[in-house]
């Protein structure tokens, strides 16, 4: 059926837009983490989107449908951006100056980041609500 | 079923049943194989959608999005079946109906 290509496409964009929002959260987290297993101040993490061919059934695997891509999250890449140096002498992580190495994360970014992910996962349960809308709708010829 | 119906009116009216039956069974049997492949379909989605709500509530799957949209494929899938179903009792009915 064709409603299926729609949810399988809308469903991969959930799929990454939930990673998304899972990136974010652990972002703001740790916006206060100075140490990490790695060593040094957290880093930020963001995803990166790559479209993907969708495996369509084989009858409907034709020219048209060949376009037609989903999405999906091929890496978390971390931010280049050095960290940002807080002066406090008294806390654990300072080095011999006095400063602390913190997390170059900043949390309006995030937030505005989180309604943009949230804003994509709504568009995309929208899609898949109305293929299913047009295909209630399509069962109700004849009736 | 046109070939149903004009099978009698071209045989003989004394030997009906013999050219009713081969003319019937042939789409009759069609239909009710492609009725019961679909049936089959419909129930495999059914439970695929059964053993995504399983694996959800015993912790395997983490997203709730896969589970929700195998869930609306089973309900879109029974739904065309209850559909079919109907044209096929009302074309029965109004089969039934007819005055001979």
């Amino acid at each position: 059926m064709d409603i299926l290509n729609t949810f399988k496409i809308s469903g991969s964009a959930l799929q990454a837009q939930s990673l998304r929002l899972n990136t974010i959260s652990s972002n703001l987290a740790n916006v206060e983490t100075t140490s990490t297993p790695e060593g040094g101040p957290y880093k930020k993490k963001s995803v990166y989107f790559q479209s993907t061919p969708i495996n369509f059934q084989q009858h409907l695997n034709s020219e048209l449908h060949r376009g037609l891509q989903g999405v999906e999250v091929t890496k978390i890449v971390e931010d280049p951006q050095p960290p940002r140096l807080v002066y406090n002498p008294s806390h654990v992580d300072a080095n011999e100056q006095g400063y602390v190495a913190m997390p170059n994360i900043s949390v309006l970014e995030e937030m505005v980041d989180m309604m943009s992910a949230t804003r994509s996962y709504q568009a995309n349960v929208t899609s898949i609500k109305m293929a299913k809308r047009m295909a209630l709708k399509a069962l109700e010829i004849g009736r | 079923m046109i070939n149903g119906i004009s099978g009698p009116g071209s045989g003989p009216l004394s030997s009906p049943n013999p050219t009713a039956a081969t003319g019937a069974t042939t789409p009759a049997q069609g239909f009710g194989e492609s009725l019961q492949a679909m049936l089959r379909g419909v129930n495999e989605t059914q439970l695929s959608g059964d053993q995504a709500i399983e694996r959800l509530q015993s912790g395997s799957v983490q997203n709730l999005h896969e589970v929700m949209i195998a869930v609306e494929e089973a309900e879109v899938s029974l739904r065309m079946l209850v559909q079919l179903r109907n044209r096929a009792v009302t074309a029965y009915e109004e089969i039934m109906r007819m005055q001979i």
